[in-house]
């Protein structure tokens, strides 16, 4: 009997270590417990309101680039005036060469570009919220496109 | 209801909500085809006498023309946008230049810049055009400044000068620095035998601004966003103009040639970024006894030519920037301008140079500054290089305040 409880008590540290070890009781149930649908509607939430925010940005929304603290374009020019609805962006293609760099170049790589050469804004964090923001709605604006990596 | 059936009910609820806030939208959808339907019945043609030269090929004397000026001006004369005007009786060149969108010299003089070169193009064309057409957009924002700019900037044309709005002109001030300057925003001539037309297609917006307590600069912005929701299907010539039109072309024969210059495209080519106007079959009405009519547009900033009806319309190049392709419109795309350099400002953009010559024959050449300007291969071509895109509108604007007009 004594032997027992020894046993469930080892049983019991050995589980608080390894709950330890793995980062918590939210970490490793995380994607083991069923999807609610509230769940999955509330991670679109998140992906379109990243979408809304990149889209403001590509429009050239005063506001929410001062609230990111970044500057895109000192020309006037925003990235929907050449590419309306996110066309002749082709996300789709990337990553690939890309002429106007003379280098291997992914999306991030594009954007940078264009704000810092047609736009002369200034270039941004390639890690930035405004980044991932302005990636998020050219990828959405296009979605449905054919992934084409590489294409000219 | 299981998981599924829940999480379909929540996608479900949103997109019902989307839909009822772009309504307008898949109102134009529903529209789109209907055109071609309407328009393109058995026999429904332009005169046969308007034959398009299906070749492309360097015009020497233009050749020349440039070296003279010292610009680096190669003249062609792409296959889709030449015709013939049968009962031009004399000889003579006009030029058009449009969509220059210029700000303030504070915010950038990239704009003037373009437009700039075009106009001295224009001033040094010999022999000298009867006249140039400025087919609107001269300013981005509609600022007194930008128009004053664009007035002083067309100084340097010393040769007749007409003007019709774009709606980069008219919607901070109502038209009111535009018409102080240039006039009437439509109006006619006869000029060696040919009819011209000024249309207004631009100042006739429905009201999306009184209800919203819109400031003239919240107008303007929303209004200057080729692709936000809030303007709506702005771009209509009007029943009053409609009228005006009808009485204007009624004395002149039917079989002589008649050019109407417009700001947007009179046929549906892509309504959510108004490439039409949206009385477009009443116009196509009044001009149906009419065999020999062209109209001459701008805004679409793109190499571009349609026949609908009895009608040729043939796209003018923006001196500002130019634009990618509508993702779906009438008819299928054929021949597409080529693709641009997005790192040089002057590639893409340039204006027209038409010629009535004295075989009668009207002949469009795009000056864009550079080589070549319509794409043999697909990789090179504006319109092949889209076969795997797929677009969505854009969406921060459709919830109020309306967010995401440039300002």
């Amino acid at each position: 009997m004594k032997s027992t409880r020894y046993a469930l008590a080892g049983l019991g540290v050995f589980l608080g270590l390894l709950l330890v070890v793995t980062g918590g009781t939210d970490r490793a149930l995380a994607h083991k417990e069923k999807h609610t649908p509230e769940q999955l509607k509330a991670f679109e939430d998140v992906f379109m309101e990243q979408v809304k925010i990149g889209d403001l940005l590509f429009h050239g929304d005063g506001a929410t680039e001062k609230r990111l603290n970044v500057t895109l374009s000192k020309t006037g020019m925003a990235c929907a005036m050449c590419h309306p609805f996110g066309s002749d962006n082709h996300p789709y293609e990337f990553p690939k060469f890309q002429e106007q760099m003379n280098k291997f170049a992914t999306l991030r790589d594009m954007i940078n570009w264009c704000i810092e050469k047609p736009n002369e804004g200034v270039k941004i964090d390639p890690d930035s919220d405004a980044m991932k923001a302005l990636e998020t709605y050219i990828y959405w604006s296009n979605k449905g496109s054919k992934l084409d990596p590489g294409r000219h | 209801m299981d998981d599924h059936d829940r999480l379909e009910c929540l996608r479900e609820e949103s997109r019902a909500a989307w839909w009822k806030k772009i309504g307008s939208s898949a109102e134009m959808a529903g529209l789109r085809h209907e055109m071609d339907k309407e328009l393109k019945q058995p026999g429904e043609h332009p005169d046969p006498s308007l034959g398009i030269t299906r070749r492309t090929f360097l015009h020497k004397s233009l050749l020349t023309a440039g070296v003279a000026a010292g610009a680096a001006t190669y003249g062609w004369f792409p296959l889709i946008n030449t015709l013939d005007l049968a009962y031009g009786a004399e000889a003579f060149r006009f030029a058009w230049v449009s969509d220059s969108h210029l700000y303030p010299k504070t915010v950038n003089t990239r704009f003037v810049d373009k437009v700039t070169r075009a106009f001295k193009d224009v001033q040094a064309m010999s022999p000298p055009a009867d006249f140039l057409i400025y087919g609107g957009d001269l300013a981005q924002l509609g600022d007194p400044v930008e128009l004053d700019l664009g007035a002083d900037l067309l100084k340097e044309v010393k040769i007749r000068k007409v003007f019709i709005p774009g709606e980069h002109d008219w919607y901070l001030d109502m038209g009111a620095k535009w018409t102080k300057l240039f006039g009437p925003s439509n109006w006619t001539f006869d000029h060696k035998g040919v009819r011209f037309v000024g249309l207004d297609t631009v100042s006739r917006g429905p009201d999306y601004w009184t209800a919203k307590k819109m400031t003239p600069k919240e107008r303007m912005g929303h209004m200057a966003t080729l692709d936000g929701s809030v303007a709506g299907a702005w771009a209509g010539v009007g029943r009053d103009q409609l009228e005006w039109l009808n009485r204007t072309l009624a004395p002149w024969p039917r079989n002589k040639p008649v050019v109407i210059f417009t700001h947007n495209p009179l046929y549906e080519y892509y309504p959510p970024w108004n490439f039409w106007v949206r009385d477009w079959r009443e116009v196509h009405e009044v001009v149906k006894p009419f065999t020999n009519v062209t109209n001459v547009h701008g805004h679409t900033h793109q190499v571009l030519y349609n026949e609908v009806g009895k009608m040729r319309s043939i796209g003018m190049l923006a001196t500002s920037w130019t634009w990618p392709y509508a993702p779906e419109g009438v008819p299928a795309l054929t021949k597409c301008k080529v693709r641009v350099d997005p790192g040089d400002p002057f590639d893409g953009v340039g204006w027209s140079r038409l010629t009535v010559t004295a075989a009668e024959r009207v002949e469009n050449e795009y000056v864009m500054w550079r080589k070549d300007i319509i794409a043999e291969a697909p990789w090179d071509s504006g319109c092949a290089d889209n076969i795997n895109q797929v677009l969505s509108p854009r969406i921060a604007d459709r919830e109020w305040p309306y967010y995401g007009a440039y300002k």
